[in-house]
This record gives structure tokens, C-alpha cells and sequence, in this order.
């Protein structure tokens, strides 16, 4: 009998932190990545970018190392060959064509024929090769899709994308979440960051929740998924009775705490959402109250995010 | 070098204000050509004018708006990541965008400036002027690509530099002159015409040396920040 050994990871993270002056922007992170699409997903600020970045070789981790196929970003040029990226910033080369600025990264990545590995990556993201417009003329969603072939019109090994599907429109979004499965499936380590959950819910992948610089949770997106569902939320209920739904609601269990707030709300905690959605509407018909309006206060992507934090 | 750099940063240099600062700082280097040659003195005044215009405005300021920007506006509007994220040395980065600011400013300067020497009549001035006027350019080219990459509003810190050090400090004893770089050019013209002028009085020797020793040291320094500096 013999064992297969695993593949290597293609980006390896271990111990990294990163600060600017007093900010830690990345605090001890450790992840390895290997093929198929991975996102990075946590709320502005929460330190994807700089993450990113470093995997990129375009900062240097304060502490900690982070090696791309074995080498280290930062320092060898060579491996920068194999590194595909679109970074946030909609800043292009504005004074060349969409051609020019794709085939520019093709020759000094010198592929064999950049003209039509230029021509491919531009029509794998939808957009016209024989378009001599200069980008400074680029809608959003335009240069967000030439910042894509140029990340990967030399067939590169790893692509990051940073918030790569900011300012497409839904059907363009489709097409780039198929494109990004697509690139996995060849085997390609695909790493985009998002802060927005159902978006990373449909790249349906592996999922790296970053949060106040730290790696807050890891895994397959269901497993996180499931986790923020577990997590404790405080709603406010709007009725004309609130003091007897607030009583059934915690005879039912399906609250665990509740507070009235003025003569027509309750405030309430539930370490069970689904149950207590399921209860609420029957317990208000059952007792002639009339539900006015249900809120979750903390439904937020950054609570969610805190909740995992504190996980 | 890399080639395909190169050109990159030769098309984000032209600009329609960078083309009517040229053209406006040809024309009065045409117009000083033309008083000079109808002065009483045409030597002394062509001499003074070809160093005083030519290589402590024209050149200096040409390669200050042109290799400041060169790699300082890939800084600003972040766009040199599309650049640094290759394989590609960052010795061979600084010297494509060293080379497109020498081969933009150069010919221009070297050629206007050579044309108002051939205007003023002294016919020692020729040879000299462009030889002052490119080793002026190549030096303050490199000083100002790597101001463009150091400094984020790096047009106000060369210009600051200028007008501080080049034009003031050079002034207060000879120790400060040296280390002035109009002072070398300046020295070639005064050489060439045994015209007498201020600060112009280095060696032959270092009026060629060290103008190319200082371009050169930019260029080195531009390479150790590019493979240094954290792309925004």
C-alpha cells in the first residue's frame, strides 16, 4: 500500500504580522493555500489588502514569513512570474489602451506571443481586444475586468484578487465567479478577498475570515456559514403587546433574555435565531398580538465578524 | 534596461503642459541667443547666458518636471505595482526610467541649447554648451528620479532643492560650491571662453566626472529604493 503525500501549499503564511507606526494592521496570522479558490473574506479595514500584499511581495511582513510556492515574494524576482494580482485601487496606466496595458504585462512577463495572450485575457474577461480606447476612458466595471487579464494573461500559478468584483453588474459577477472555479479547477491557486458574505458564499469555496487583523476563522464556507448562524443575535420586536409575547417567548425557550424598550417594543436575545423565527409569528397570531416590525441589531457584517473574533 | 519600461514611461512624460514649459523655455534661451550676439561683448554675455539659463534653469528644471514624475507619478496614483509585480530586475526598472528621462530631456536641451550657442556667433561655445548642457541634464536626471521616488510631492522638494541648494547655499564659500552641480557645467563654458563666472571654477577633470558620477549615483540610489520601498 502507498500513501500519497499531500500537495505543498502554494502560499504558506507563518506567524505573520504587519504594522504601520502603532497600527497592527495583520496580527500573527498562519494559513497555507493550495490550489482551487480561496477567499479572504472580512470586513474594510480588517487587513485582506495588506495580507495580499504581502503574499505578493509588495510589502514585507514585520514579522513572521510568508513563502509563494516555496519562495519568498519579497526578494526573488523570479517567483513574481508565477504571482498573478489585481490590487483594490482603480488607478491604471490611463494613458494606454486596454490592449497596450494587458500586453505590457505580458511582454515583461515575457510571454512567447504577448499580442494574443493579450487578445485571449482580454476576451476571457469580456472585453473587446480591438478596443483602442485609453483606459482613462474605462467605466469601473471595465477596468476592474482589465485589472483581471492583466493579473492573468501569463498563465500564472497564483492570482490574487483584491475585491475583484466591485462595480459588476450581476451577470459580469457570475461570469467572474465561473471564471475563478474555472482557474482553480487548472489547478491555480485563486485567492479573492471580499468583504461582502453572499458573494463568498457563491464562490462556494474555501473561506479565510480575516478580522481586526487577525485570522478569525478558517474552513469550507458551510462550516463558517453555519457558525455565524449559531451565533447568539439580539432582535427588537415592534407589537402591540410585548409584554405577553415577551412572556410566551421565554416559556417557549426560544429567547434567552429580553428587555421592554418604550410601551410598543421588546428588545430580545436568542442563542437560537431559526427557532425563535419559527416561533415568533405563530406565539403573536396565537395570542392577538399584532407584530409590527422585527429588527436584529447586530445583523451587521462587522458583529458577525466579531462574534467570530471572539469565538 | 528593460525596453518595454522604457517606453512606458517616455509616453507618461509627454503632456501638453510638460510640451509649452519646453517650448516657452526654448523660446527665451532663442531670445538670449539673439541679445547676446548683438551685445558689445558677444563672449562674456553668450558665456554667462548659456550658463546662467542653460544650466541653472533650463536644464535643472526640465529634469526636474520630467524625472520627478518618471517613476513619482506611479508612486501617486499607485500604479507602479503594475510595474514592480514582475520579473523584472529592479536594477533594469531605474535604468528604463533613467534612460527615458535622458533620452526625452536631452535632445531637447543639448539641441536648443546648441542652437542658441550657434546663434550667439562664438564659435568656442558650441562644443562646450552642448557638453555642459548634457552632462547637466544627465546629473540632475538622476538626482530627480530619485526625488520622484523618494519624496511624495517630490516637484516641491525638487524645486526646493533648487532654489535652496543649487541657487542659494552655492553661494556661501567654495566648499558649498562643490557640492552644487551647476557649478561643473558652468566651469566647461567658463573653460571654453576664458569667461570668469562665479562658481565656475573646477577642475576640467571634475567638470566631466563628477556630473556623471552624480546621475550615476541617482540611478544607484533609485534601484536600492525601488528593491526597498513597499508598494501602496
Amino acid at each position: 500500500m502507498s500513501t500519497q503525500a499531500s500537495p505543498p501549499p502554494m502560499v504558506q503564511a507563518a506567524g505573520v504580522s504587519k504594522w504601520f507606526g502603532d497600527l497592527v494592521a495583520v496580527s500573527d496570522v498562519s494559513f497555507s493555500i493550495g490550489a482551487g479558490v480561496t477567499a479572504l473574506l472580512g470586513p474594510n479595514g480588517a487587513g485582506k489588502s495588506t495580507l495580499l500584499r504581502m503574499m505578493c511581495g509588495l510589502a514585507r511582513p514585520s514579522n513572521g514569513t510568508v513563502t509563494v510556492l516555496g519562495k519568498n515574494p519579497r526578494t526573488d524576482v523570479a517567483v513574481l512570474g508565477r504571482i498573478g494580482m489585481a490590487p483594490q485601487q482603480e488607478s491604471l496606466l490611463d494613458y494606454l489602451s486596454g490592449r497596450e496595458f494587458v500586453e505590457l504585462a505580458a511582454q515583461l512577463h515575457q510571454v512567447g506571443n504577448p499580442v494574443e495572450a493579450a487578445r485571449q485575457a482580454i476576451q476571457t474577461v469580456e472585453l473587446d481586444p480591438d478596443d483602442t480606447r485609453r483606459l482613462s476612458t474605462y467605466s469601473k466595471g471595465m477596468r476592474q475586468r482589465i485589472k483581471l487579464a492583466q493579473a492573468i494573461v501569463h498563465d500564472p500559478l497564483v492570482i490574487a484578487l483584491d475585491e475583484p468584483l466591485t462595480g459588476l453588474d450581476p451577470r459580469q459577477r457570475r461570469e467572474m465567479i465561473q471564471l475563478f472555479h474555472r482557474l482553480g479547477d487548472e489547478g491555480k491557486c485563486v485567492i479573492v478577498s471580499s468583504h461582502v458574505l453572499d458573494e463568498v458564499e457563491r464562490f462556494g469555496s474555501r473561506v479565510l475570515v480575516i478580522a481586526q487583523g487577525r485570522l478569525a476563522a478558517e474552513g469550507d464556507f458551510r462550516e463558517i456559514r453555519n457558525l455565524m448562524d449559531d451565533r447568539p443575535l439580539r432582535i427588537s420586536i415592534r407589537t402591540d403587546q410585548p409584554r405577553v409575547l415577551a412572556t410566551a417567548l421565554l416559556e417557549s425557550g426560544a429567547i434567552s433574555g429580553c428587555r421592554l424598550e418604550g410601551t410598543d417594543c421588546v428588545v430580545v436575545d436568542t442563542t437560537e435565531p431559526a427557532a425563535f423565527r419559527r416561533a415568533v409569528a405563530p406565539m403573536a397570531r396565537d395570542r392577538d398580538a399584532s407584530l409590527l416590525e422585527l429588527r436584529p441589531l447586530d445583523d451587521d457584517l462587522e458583529s458577525v465578524f466579531r462574534y467570530l473574533v471572539g469565538q | 534596461m528593460n525596453p518595454h519600461i522604457y517606453r512606458v514611461v517616455v509616453r507618461s512624460q509627454i503632456s501638453t503642459g510638460r510640451l509649452l514649459a519646453l517650448a516657452g523655455l526654448s523660446g527665451v534661451a532663442i531670445l538670449l541667443a539673439f541679445v547676446a550676439r548683438a551685445a558689445d561683448d558677444p563672449v562674456e554675455v553668450a558665456t554667462r547666458s548659456m550658463g546662467t539659463f542653460g544650466t541653472n534653469i533650463f536644464a535643472p528644471f526640465i529634469a526636474l518636471a520630467l524625472g520627478s514624475a518618471a517613476l513619482g507619478n506611479l508612486v501617486e496614483d499607485r500604479t507602479l505595482v503594475y510595474v514592480w509585480l514582475r520579473p523584472v530586475p529592479r536594477h533594469s526598472v531605474a535604468t528604463a526610467a533613467f534612460a527615458a528621462v535622458i533620452s526625452v530631456v536631452g535632445p531637447i536641451v543639448v539641441a536648443v541649447m546648441t542652437l542658441a550657442a550657434a546663434i550667439t556667433g562664438v564659435g568656442d561655445l558650441l562644443v562646450a554648451t552642448a557638453t555642459a548642457t548634457a552632462l547637466a541634464v544627465f546629473a540632475y536626471s538622476g538626482i530627480f528620479l530619485a526625488l520622484g521616488l523618494r519624496f511624495k510631492r517630490s516637484l516641491l522638494v525638487g524645486l526646493g532643492y533648487i532654489a535652496i541648494w543649487e541657487l542659494l547655499l552655492s553661494r556661501l564659500g567654495d566648499w558649498f560650491a562643490r557640492l552644487s552641480v551647476r557649478s561643473y557645467p558652468m566651469s566647461i563654458l567658463s573653460d571654453a571662453t576664458d569667461v570668469s563666472m562665479r562658481l565656475a571654477d573646477r577642475s576640467t577633470l571634475a567638470s566631466y566626472v563628477v556630473p556623471l558620477a552624480v546621475g550615476f549615483a541617482g540611478l544607484v540610489y533609485t534601484s536600492w529604493r525601488l528593491s526597498r520601498t513597499e508598494i501602496d
